[in-house]
Protein backbone atom coordinates (compact mmCIF):
# COMPACT_ATOMS: atom_id res chain seq x y z
CA UNK A 1 0.00 0.00 0.00
CA UNK A 2 1.34 3.41 -0.89
CA UNK A 3 0.79 6.58 1.05
CA UNK A 4 1.60 10.24 0.53
CA UNK A 5 3.85 12.22 2.84
CA UNK A 6 3.72 15.96 2.30
CA UNK A 7 7.06 17.62 3.05
CA UNK A 8 6.86 21.40 3.27
CA UNK A 9 6.26 24.13 2.35
CA UNK A 10 7.56 24.83 5.87
CA UNK A 11 9.65 21.96 7.19
CA UNK A 12 12.82 21.69 9.29
CA UNK A 13 14.61 19.89 6.43
CA UNK A 14 13.88 22.63 3.91
CA UNK A 15 15.83 25.85 4.00
CA UNK A 16 13.26 27.71 1.93
CA UNK A 17 9.54 27.22 1.32
CA UNK A 18 8.57 24.65 -1.28
CA UNK A 19 6.66 21.41 -1.18
CA UNK A 20 7.50 17.83 -1.96
CA UNK A 21 4.68 15.30 -2.03
CA UNK A 22 6.42 11.97 -1.53
CA UNK A 23 4.55 8.80 -2.53
CA UNK A 24 5.99 6.01 -0.38
CA UNK A 25 5.68 2.28 0.03
CA UNK A 26 7.00 1.52 3.47
CA UNK A 27 10.18 3.54 3.81
CA UNK A 28 10.83 3.62 0.06
CA UNK A 29 9.95 6.62 -2.09
CA UNK A 30 8.06 5.55 -5.27
CA UNK A 31 7.30 8.96 -6.72
CA UNK A 32 7.49 12.64 -5.88
CA UNK A 33 5.66 15.76 -6.94
CA UNK A 34 7.16 19.18 -6.50
CA UNK A 35 5.39 22.44 -5.87
CA UNK A 36 7.11 25.81 -5.96
CA UNK A 37 5.85 29.38 -6.12
CA UNK A 38 5.74 30.17 -2.40
CA UNK A 39 8.27 32.97 -2.97
CA UNK A 40 6.71 34.28 -6.20
CA UNK A 41 7.10 38.07 -6.19
CA UNK A 42 6.43 38.91 -9.84
CA UNK A 43 9.92 40.40 -10.16
CA UNK A 44 10.05 40.00 -13.96
CA UNK A 45 6.87 42.03 -14.27
CA UNK A 46 8.11 44.60 -11.73
CA UNK A 47 11.29 44.98 -13.78
CA UNK A 48 9.21 46.37 -16.64
CA UNK A 49 8.31 49.32 -14.41
CA UNK A 50 11.89 50.21 -13.35
CA UNK A 51 14.39 52.33 -15.24
CA UNK A 52 17.83 51.07 -16.25
CA UNK A 53 19.38 52.06 -12.91
CA UNK A 54 16.55 50.90 -10.66
CA UNK A 55 16.26 47.55 -12.44
CA UNK A 56 19.80 46.62 -11.36
CA UNK A 57 18.93 47.16 -7.69
CA UNK A 58 15.70 45.20 -8.18
CA UNK A 59 17.31 42.18 -9.85
CA UNK A 60 20.02 42.08 -7.17
CA UNK A 61 17.19 41.10 -4.85
CA UNK A 62 16.14 38.04 -6.85
CA UNK A 63 18.47 36.03 -4.64
CA UNK A 64 20.19 36.65 -1.32
CA UNK A 65 23.06 34.25 -1.91
CA UNK A 66 24.02 34.84 -5.54
CA UNK A 67 22.86 38.47 -5.76
CA UNK A 68 26.03 39.57 -7.57
CA UNK A 69 25.52 37.03 -10.34
CA UNK A 70 22.10 38.48 -11.15
CA UNK A 71 23.38 42.02 -11.55
CA UNK A 72 26.40 40.77 -13.48
CA UNK A 73 24.23 38.88 -15.97
CA UNK A 74 21.75 41.74 -16.27
CA UNK A 75 24.50 44.35 -16.75
CA UNK A 76 26.20 42.20 -19.40
CA UNK A 77 22.90 42.01 -21.31
CA UNK A 78 22.32 45.77 -20.98
CA UNK A 79 25.91 46.43 -22.11
CA UNK A 80 25.11 44.54 -25.31
CA UNK A 81 22.10 46.79 -25.85
CA UNK A 82 24.03 49.99 -25.17
CA UNK A 83 27.31 49.03 -26.86
CA UNK A 84 29.36 49.44 -23.68
CA UNK A 85 32.50 47.40 -22.98
CA UNK A 86 33.75 47.47 -19.38
CA UNK A 87 37.47 48.26 -18.98
CA UNK A 88 39.86 45.37 -18.12
CA UNK A 89 40.16 46.24 -14.42
CA UNK A 90 36.37 46.11 -14.05
CA UNK A 91 36.32 42.71 -15.78
CA UNK A 92 38.84 41.38 -13.25
CA UNK A 93 36.89 42.80 -10.31
CA UNK A 94 33.77 41.09 -11.68
CA UNK A 95 35.63 37.76 -11.70
CA UNK A 96 36.93 38.27 -8.15
CA UNK A 97 33.52 39.08 -6.70
CA UNK A 98 31.85 36.25 -8.66
CA UNK A 99 34.37 33.72 -7.35
CA UNK A 100 34.09 34.99 -3.78
CA UNK A 101 30.34 34.57 -4.13
CA UNK A 102 30.82 31.01 -5.42
CA UNK A 103 33.11 30.33 -2.47
CA UNK A 104 30.65 31.51 0.15
CA UNK A 105 27.73 29.79 -1.61
CA UNK A 106 29.54 26.44 -1.77
CA UNK A 107 30.72 26.68 1.85
CA UNK A 108 27.21 27.60 2.96
CA UNK A 109 25.89 24.58 1.08
CA UNK A 110 28.57 22.37 2.62
CA UNK A 111 27.43 23.50 6.06
CA UNK A 112 23.79 22.73 5.34
CA UNK A 113 24.71 19.35 3.86
CA UNK A 114 26.77 18.58 6.97
CA UNK A 115 23.82 19.48 9.18
CA UNK A 116 21.53 17.17 7.18
CA UNK A 117 24.11 14.39 7.48
CA UNK A 118 23.96 14.81 11.25
CA UNK A 119 27.48 16.24 11.28
CA UNK A 120 26.89 19.36 13.38
CA UNK A 121 30.53 20.11 14.13
CA UNK A 122 31.20 20.32 10.43
CA UNK A 123 28.20 22.61 10.02
CA UNK A 124 29.74 25.01 12.57
CA UNK A 125 33.16 24.81 10.90
CA UNK A 126 31.69 25.60 7.48
CA UNK A 127 29.69 28.55 8.73
CA UNK A 128 32.73 29.95 10.54
CA UNK A 129 34.65 29.74 7.26
CA UNK A 130 31.78 31.30 5.35
CA UNK A 131 31.90 34.26 7.73
CA UNK A 132 35.49 34.81 6.68
CA UNK A 133 34.49 34.86 3.01
CA UNK A 134 31.72 37.30 3.88
CA UNK A 135 34.31 39.47 5.63
CA UNK A 136 36.31 39.64 2.39
CA UNK A 137 33.19 40.58 0.44
CA UNK A 138 32.33 43.20 3.03
CA UNK A 139 35.87 44.59 2.88
CA UNK A 140 35.51 44.99 -0.90
CA UNK A 141 31.94 46.17 -1.21
CA UNK A 142 30.89 47.40 2.22
CA UNK A 143 28.00 44.92 2.21
CA UNK A 144 27.54 41.35 3.34
CA UNK A 145 24.73 40.36 1.00
CA UNK A 146 23.75 42.74 -1.78
CA UNK A 147 27.13 44.05 -2.88
CA UNK A 148 25.98 46.61 -5.50
CA UNK A 149 29.19 46.02 -7.40
CA UNK A 150 27.92 46.00 -11.00
CA UNK A 151 26.74 48.82 -13.19
CA UNK A 152 26.34 49.22 -16.92
CA UNK A 153 29.85 49.51 -18.33
CA UNK A 154 31.81 48.49 -15.24
CA UNK A 155 31.80 48.25 -11.46
CA UNK A 156 30.94 50.67 -8.69
CA UNK A 157 33.89 49.97 -6.38
CA UNK A 158 37.57 49.28 -6.74
CA UNK A 159 39.67 46.70 -4.93
CA UNK A 160 42.23 49.16 -3.66
CA UNK A 161 44.48 46.71 -1.84
CA UNK A 162 44.46 43.41 -3.74
CA UNK A 163 47.40 42.09 -1.72
CA UNK A 164 45.40 42.34 1.50
CA UNK A 165 42.51 40.46 -0.13
CA UNK A 166 45.01 37.93 -1.48
CA UNK A 167 46.25 37.26 2.06
CA UNK A 168 42.68 36.66 3.24
CA UNK A 169 42.05 34.30 0.32
CA UNK A 170 45.25 32.35 1.02
CA UNK A 171 44.29 31.97 4.66
CA UNK A 172 40.86 30.74 3.59
CA UNK A 173 42.33 28.32 1.09
CA UNK A 174 44.66 26.86 3.71
CA UNK A 175 41.79 26.40 6.15
CA UNK A 176 39.59 24.78 3.49
CA UNK A 177 42.41 22.44 2.47
CA UNK A 178 43.07 21.55 6.10
CA UNK A 179 39.50 20.91 7.30
CA UNK A 180 36.57 21.05 4.88
CA UNK A 181 37.98 19.31 1.81
CA UNK A 182 39.61 16.28 3.53
CA UNK A 183 36.62 15.69 5.78
CA UNK A 184 34.09 15.85 2.96
CA UNK A 185 36.20 13.77 0.58
CA UNK A 186 37.55 11.11 2.93
CA UNK A 187 35.45 10.89 6.11
CA UNK A 188 33.47 7.71 6.65
CA UNK A 189 30.46 9.69 7.89
CA UNK A 190 30.23 11.67 4.66
CA UNK A 191 30.76 8.56 2.57
CA UNK A 192 28.17 6.52 4.48
CA UNK A 193 25.50 9.21 4.20
CA UNK A 194 26.19 10.23 0.59
CA UNK A 195 27.60 7.41 -1.53
CA UNK A 196 25.05 5.74 -3.81
CA UNK A 197 22.25 8.04 -2.60
CA UNK A 198 20.05 10.18 -4.86
CA UNK A 199 21.59 9.04 -8.13
CA UNK A 200 20.92 11.10 -11.25
CA UNK A 201 22.20 9.13 -14.21
CA UNK A 202 24.11 10.80 -17.02
CA UNK A 203 21.22 10.10 -19.43
CA UNK A 204 18.66 11.67 -17.07
CA UNK A 205 20.92 14.65 -16.42
CA UNK A 206 21.08 15.26 -20.17
CA UNK A 207 17.36 14.78 -20.80
CA UNK A 208 16.40 17.02 -17.85
CA UNK A 209 18.89 19.70 -19.07
CA UNK A 210 20.34 20.14 -15.58
CA UNK A 211 23.18 22.61 -15.09
CA UNK A 212 26.11 23.47 -12.85
CA UNK A 213 27.57 21.15 -10.20
CA UNK A 214 24.46 18.95 -10.45
CA UNK A 215 25.24 18.27 -14.13
CA UNK A 216 28.99 17.97 -13.58
CA UNK A 217 28.42 15.37 -10.84
CA UNK A 218 26.58 13.25 -13.44
CA UNK A 219 29.39 13.38 -15.97
CA UNK A 220 28.14 16.37 -17.99
CA UNK A 221 31.25 18.51 -18.43
CA UNK A 222 29.72 21.94 -18.96
CA UNK A 223 30.96 25.20 -17.50
CA UNK A 224 30.17 28.54 -19.13
CA UNK A 225 33.35 30.08 -17.70
CA UNK A 226 35.20 27.80 -20.08
CA UNK A 227 32.67 27.16 -22.90
CA UNK A 228 31.55 30.78 -23.31
CA UNK A 229 33.96 32.92 -21.24
CA UNK A 230 32.73 36.27 -19.97
CA UNK A 231 34.36 39.05 -17.89
CA UNK A 232 38.07 38.06 -17.59
CA UNK A 233 37.62 34.28 -17.37
CA UNK A 234 39.35 33.70 -20.70
CA UNK A 235 42.58 34.83 -18.99
CA UNK A 236 42.26 32.45 -16.03
CA UNK A 237 43.65 28.93 -15.75
CA UNK A 238 41.42 26.50 -13.91
CA UNK A 239 39.97 23.01 -14.12
CA UNK A 240 36.34 21.97 -14.26
CA UNK A 241 35.82 19.11 -11.80
CA UNK A 242 33.59 16.37 -13.21
CA UNK A 243 32.40 13.21 -11.44
CA UNK A 244 30.63 10.26 -12.99
CA UNK A 245 28.62 8.64 -10.19
CA UNK A 246 25.72 11.13 -10.13
CA UNK A 247 25.05 10.56 -6.42
CA UNK A 248 25.07 12.96 -3.47
CA UNK A 249 28.74 12.19 -2.84
CA UNK A 250 29.62 13.13 -6.43
CA UNK A 251 27.83 16.46 -6.01
CA UNK A 252 29.72 16.95 -2.76
CA UNK A 253 33.04 16.14 -4.42
CA UNK A 254 32.41 18.51 -7.34
CA UNK A 255 31.65 21.42 -5.03
CA UNK A 256 34.60 20.63 -2.74
CA UNK A 257 36.96 20.64 -5.72
CA UNK A 258 35.33 23.78 -7.10
CA UNK A 259 36.11 25.57 -3.83
CA UNK A 260 39.80 24.93 -4.48
CA UNK A 261 39.47 26.01 -8.14
CA UNK A 262 37.75 29.23 -7.04
CA UNK A 263 40.69 29.97 -4.75
CA UNK A 264 43.02 29.30 -7.68
CA UNK A 265 41.11 31.74 -9.89
CA UNK A 266 41.05 34.34 -7.11
CA UNK A 267 44.82 34.14 -6.64
CA UNK A 268 45.38 34.67 -10.37
CA UNK A 269 42.85 37.49 -10.70
CA UNK A 270 44.17 39.37 -7.67
CA UNK A 271 47.77 39.00 -8.81
CA UNK A 272 47.17 39.96 -12.44
CA UNK A 273 44.53 42.69 -12.01
CA UNK A 274 45.51 45.48 -14.41
CA UNK A 275 45.43 49.16 -13.47
CA UNK A 276 42.91 51.43 -15.11
CA UNK A 277 39.37 52.72 -15.02
CA UNK A 278 36.44 51.05 -13.29
CA UNK A 279 33.81 51.97 -15.85
CA UNK A 280 33.25 53.59 -19.22
CA UNK A 281 32.75 57.03 -17.68
CA UNK A 282 29.88 59.47 -17.94
CA UNK A 283 28.54 58.50 -21.32
CA UNK A 284 24.94 58.90 -22.36
CA UNK A 285 23.42 55.45 -22.51
CA UNK A 286 21.40 54.83 -25.64
CA UNK A 287 19.53 51.54 -25.73
CA UNK A 288 19.02 49.84 -29.07
CA UNK A 289 15.67 48.28 -29.86
CA UNK A 290 15.75 44.52 -29.55
CA UNK A 291 16.73 41.67 -27.27
CA UNK A 292 20.06 40.80 -25.70
CA UNK A 293 20.90 37.60 -23.87
CA UNK A 294 23.60 36.99 -21.33
CA UNK A 295 24.68 33.86 -19.49
CA UNK A 296 26.87 33.39 -16.46
CA UNK A 297 28.06 30.34 -14.50
CA UNK A 298 26.55 30.97 -11.07
CA UNK A 299 27.44 28.81 -8.04
CA UNK A 300 24.46 26.55 -8.79
CA UNK A 301 24.84 26.58 -12.58
CA UNK A 302 23.92 28.64 -15.59
CA UNK A 303 21.90 31.84 -15.15
CA UNK A 304 20.46 33.36 -18.29
CA UNK A 305 18.89 36.78 -18.77
CA UNK A 306 16.92 37.84 -21.83
CA UNK A 307 16.48 41.61 -21.80
CA UNK A 308 14.33 43.34 -24.37
CA UNK A 309 14.32 47.11 -24.89
CA UNK A 310 12.56 49.65 -27.03
CA UNK A 311 14.66 52.57 -28.27
CA UNK A 312 14.34 55.79 -26.24
CA UNK A 313 12.58 53.97 -23.43
CA UNK A 314 13.93 54.26 -19.89
CA UNK A 315 12.39 50.94 -18.84
CA UNK A 316 12.90 47.45 -20.25
CA UNK A 317 10.13 45.92 -22.30
CA UNK A 318 10.84 42.49 -20.84
CA UNK A 319 13.34 40.89 -18.47
CA UNK A 320 13.30 37.11 -18.35
CA UNK A 321 15.44 35.21 -15.87
CA UNK A 322 16.23 31.49 -16.13
CA UNK A 323 17.86 30.42 -12.88
CA UNK A 324 19.82 27.19 -12.27
CA UNK A 325 17.47 25.77 -9.66
CA UNK A 326 14.59 26.16 -12.12
CA UNK A 327 16.50 23.79 -14.42
CA UNK A 328 17.77 21.44 -11.70
CA UNK A 329 14.77 21.05 -9.44
CA UNK A 330 12.59 18.84 -11.70
CA UNK A 331 15.40 16.25 -11.59
CA UNK A 332 14.79 15.77 -7.84
CA UNK A 333 11.85 13.58 -8.83
CA UNK A 334 14.26 11.10 -10.42
CA UNK A 335 16.85 11.36 -7.66
CA UNK A 336 14.45 10.32 -4.91
CA UNK A 337 12.96 7.34 -6.78
CA UNK A 338 13.75 4.23 -4.74
CA UNK A 339 15.45 6.26 -2.02
CA UNK A 340 14.80 5.83 1.67
CA UNK A 341 12.45 8.44 3.07
CA UNK A 342 15.09 9.48 5.61
CA UNK A 343 17.52 10.34 2.81
CA UNK A 344 15.18 12.72 0.95
CA UNK A 345 16.16 15.88 2.90
CA UNK A 346 19.82 15.36 1.99
CA UNK A 347 18.99 14.43 -1.62
CA UNK A 348 16.92 17.56 -2.23
CA UNK A 349 19.60 19.66 -0.55
CA UNK A 350 22.30 18.12 -2.73
CA UNK A 351 21.33 20.25 -5.73
CA UNK A 352 21.77 23.34 -3.52
CA UNK A 353 18.27 24.59 -4.30
CA UNK A 354 17.40 28.27 -4.18
CA UNK A 355 13.70 29.06 -4.27
CA UNK A 356 14.11 32.78 -4.05
CA UNK A 357 15.80 32.52 -7.46
CA UNK A 358 13.42 29.92 -8.82
CA UNK A 359 10.20 31.67 -7.94
CA UNK A 360 11.36 35.21 -8.66
CA UNK B 1 32.04 20.83 -32.91
CA UNK B 2 29.04 20.70 -35.24
CA UNK B 3 28.67 23.69 -37.58
CA UNK B 4 25.57 25.87 -37.67
CA UNK B 5 25.29 25.27 -41.42
CA UNK B 6 24.98 21.55 -40.71
CA UNK B 7 22.08 22.30 -38.37
CA UNK B 8 20.41 24.43 -41.06
CA UNK B 9 20.81 21.51 -43.43
CA UNK B 10 19.15 19.15 -40.97
CA UNK B 11 16.32 21.64 -40.51
CA UNK B 12 15.90 21.87 -44.27
CA UNK B 13 16.48 25.60 -44.51
CA UNK B 14 19.00 27.78 -46.31
CA UNK B 15 18.36 30.88 -44.22
CA UNK B 16 21.51 32.23 -42.58
CA UNK B 17 22.25 32.27 -38.87
CA UNK B 18 22.58 35.77 -37.46
CA UNK B 19 24.74 36.40 -34.40
CA UNK B 20 23.04 39.10 -32.40
CA UNK B 21 23.75 40.25 -28.84
CA UNK B 22 24.66 36.94 -27.24
CA UNK B 23 22.85 34.38 -29.40
CA UNK B 24 22.87 32.85 -32.86
CA UNK B 25 19.41 33.26 -34.37
CA UNK B 26 17.80 31.34 -37.17
CA UNK B 27 14.83 33.39 -38.25
CA UNK B 28 13.29 30.87 -40.60
CA UNK B 29 9.59 31.53 -40.41
CA UNK B 30 8.63 28.19 -41.94
CA UNK B 31 10.23 26.21 -39.09
CA UNK B 32 8.10 24.14 -36.77
CA UNK B 33 9.04 24.05 -33.09
CA UNK B 34 8.83 20.24 -32.93
CA UNK B 35 11.17 19.85 -35.91
CA UNK B 36 13.63 22.20 -34.24
CA UNK B 37 13.43 20.22 -30.97
CA UNK B 38 14.09 16.97 -32.84
CA UNK B 39 17.16 18.39 -34.55
CA UNK B 40 18.42 19.87 -31.29
CA UNK B 41 18.16 16.38 -29.75
CA UNK B 42 20.07 14.91 -32.69
CA UNK B 43 22.94 17.36 -32.35
CA UNK B 44 22.92 16.91 -28.55
CA UNK B 45 22.13 20.54 -27.78
CA UNK B 46 20.97 21.34 -24.24
CA UNK B 47 17.62 23.06 -23.82
CA UNK B 48 17.97 26.33 -21.92
CA UNK B 49 14.65 28.17 -21.75
CA UNK B 50 11.65 29.75 -23.45
CA UNK B 51 11.08 33.49 -23.18
CA UNK B 52 7.56 34.71 -23.84
CA UNK B 53 6.81 38.18 -25.20
CA UNK B 54 3.34 39.62 -25.41
CA UNK B 55 3.07 41.59 -28.65
CA UNK B 56 1.22 44.92 -28.81
CA UNK B 57 -2.15 45.44 -30.48
CA UNK B 58 -3.49 41.94 -29.83
CA UNK B 59 -0.93 40.40 -32.16
CA UNK B 60 -0.53 37.44 -29.83
CA UNK B 61 2.81 36.32 -28.48
CA UNK B 62 6.34 35.57 -29.58
CA UNK B 63 8.12 32.65 -27.96
CA UNK B 64 11.90 32.53 -28.09
CA UNK B 65 13.39 29.07 -27.58
CA UNK B 66 17.04 28.71 -26.60
CA UNK B 67 19.39 25.76 -26.75
CA UNK B 68 23.08 25.57 -25.82
CA UNK B 69 25.43 23.85 -28.23
CA UNK B 70 28.99 23.62 -26.88
CA UNK B 71 28.78 27.09 -25.36
CA UNK B 72 26.95 28.68 -28.30
CA UNK B 73 23.46 29.91 -27.52
CA UNK B 74 21.05 29.10 -30.34
CA UNK B 75 17.80 31.04 -30.61
CA UNK B 76 14.59 30.35 -32.50
CA UNK B 77 11.65 32.74 -32.41
CA UNK B 78 8.11 31.49 -33.06
CA UNK B 79 5.04 33.69 -33.41
CA UNK B 80 2.04 32.37 -31.52
CA UNK B 81 -1.26 33.12 -33.08
CA UNK B 82 -4.49 32.05 -31.39
CA UNK B 83 -2.64 31.56 -28.08
CA UNK B 84 -1.47 28.00 -28.81
CA UNK B 85 1.66 26.24 -30.00
CA UNK B 86 2.78 22.61 -30.05
CA UNK B 87 4.36 21.34 -26.87
CA UNK B 88 7.81 19.76 -27.10
CA UNK B 89 7.62 18.16 -23.65
CA UNK B 90 7.55 14.65 -25.13
CA UNK B 91 10.75 15.44 -27.04
CA UNK B 92 12.55 17.41 -24.36
CA UNK B 93 11.92 16.68 -20.71
CA UNK B 94 13.69 19.84 -19.58
CA UNK B 95 10.97 22.02 -21.09
CA UNK B 96 8.31 20.92 -18.60
CA UNK B 97 8.46 23.69 -16.01
CA UNK B 98 8.99 26.57 -18.40
CA UNK B 99 6.04 25.48 -20.58
CA UNK B 100 3.94 25.39 -17.40
CA UNK B 101 5.23 28.80 -16.34
CA UNK B 102 4.47 30.39 -19.71
CA UNK B 103 1.03 28.76 -19.66
CA UNK B 104 0.35 30.08 -16.16
CA UNK B 105 1.71 33.56 -16.77
CA UNK B 106 0.66 34.31 -20.33
CA UNK B 107 -2.23 31.89 -21.00
CA UNK B 108 -0.34 30.37 -23.91
CA UNK B 109 -1.56 26.81 -24.46
CA UNK B 110 1.00 24.13 -25.31
CA UNK B 111 -0.84 21.55 -27.38
CA UNK B 112 -0.39 17.85 -26.74
CA UNK B 113 0.49 17.88 -23.07
CA UNK B 114 -1.28 17.75 -19.76
CA UNK B 115 -0.74 20.30 -17.05
CA UNK B 116 -0.13 19.32 -13.48
CA UNK B 117 -1.41 21.62 -10.73
CA UNK B 118 -0.16 25.15 -10.86
CA UNK B 119 3.57 25.63 -10.61
CA UNK B 120 3.96 29.25 -9.67
CA UNK B 121 0.81 30.51 -8.08
CA UNK B 122 -2.36 29.66 -6.22
CA UNK B 123 -5.80 29.41 -7.78
CA UNK B 124 -8.04 27.04 -9.61
CA UNK B 125 -7.76 28.29 -13.17
CA UNK B 126 -4.57 27.61 -15.07
CA UNK B 127 -3.65 29.65 -18.10
CA UNK B 128 -4.43 33.21 -17.07
CA UNK B 129 -2.53 36.13 -18.57
CA UNK B 130 -1.20 37.75 -15.40
CA UNK B 131 -0.30 40.96 -17.22
CA UNK B 132 -3.93 41.41 -18.28
CA UNK B 133 -5.22 40.55 -14.81
CA UNK B 134 -2.91 43.06 -13.13
CA UNK B 135 -4.02 45.99 -15.31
Amino acid sequence: MSYKIPMGPYHPALEEPYKLDLICEGETVCDAKLHIGFNFRGIEHLAETRNYIQVIALMERVCGICSNIHTLTLCQAMEKLTGQTPPPRAQYIRVIVAELERLHSHVLWAGIAAKLMGFKTMFMTCFELREKVMDVLQAISGNRVNYSMNKIGGVNRDIEDPLAVLKMVEALEAEMARTVIPIFTTSRTARARCAGIGVLTHEKAVSCSVVGPTARASGVAQDLRRAAPYAAYAEMEFSTPVEQDGDVRARLMVRALEIMESCRILRQALAKMPPGELDTGDVKLVFATGTATSRVEAPRGEVMYSVSWKENSRTPRRVHVRTPTFANMPAIRWMVLGARLADTPLIQASIDPCYSCTDR
Amino acid sequence: MISLEKISEQLGTTDPWVENRGAYWLAATELNVRDVARVMNEVKARFVTITAYQLPDEDGFRLEYHWDLDGRLLGFAFPVSGNSIDSIYDLCEGVDWIEREVHEGFAVDFLGREYEPLLLREGETPGVNLREVSK
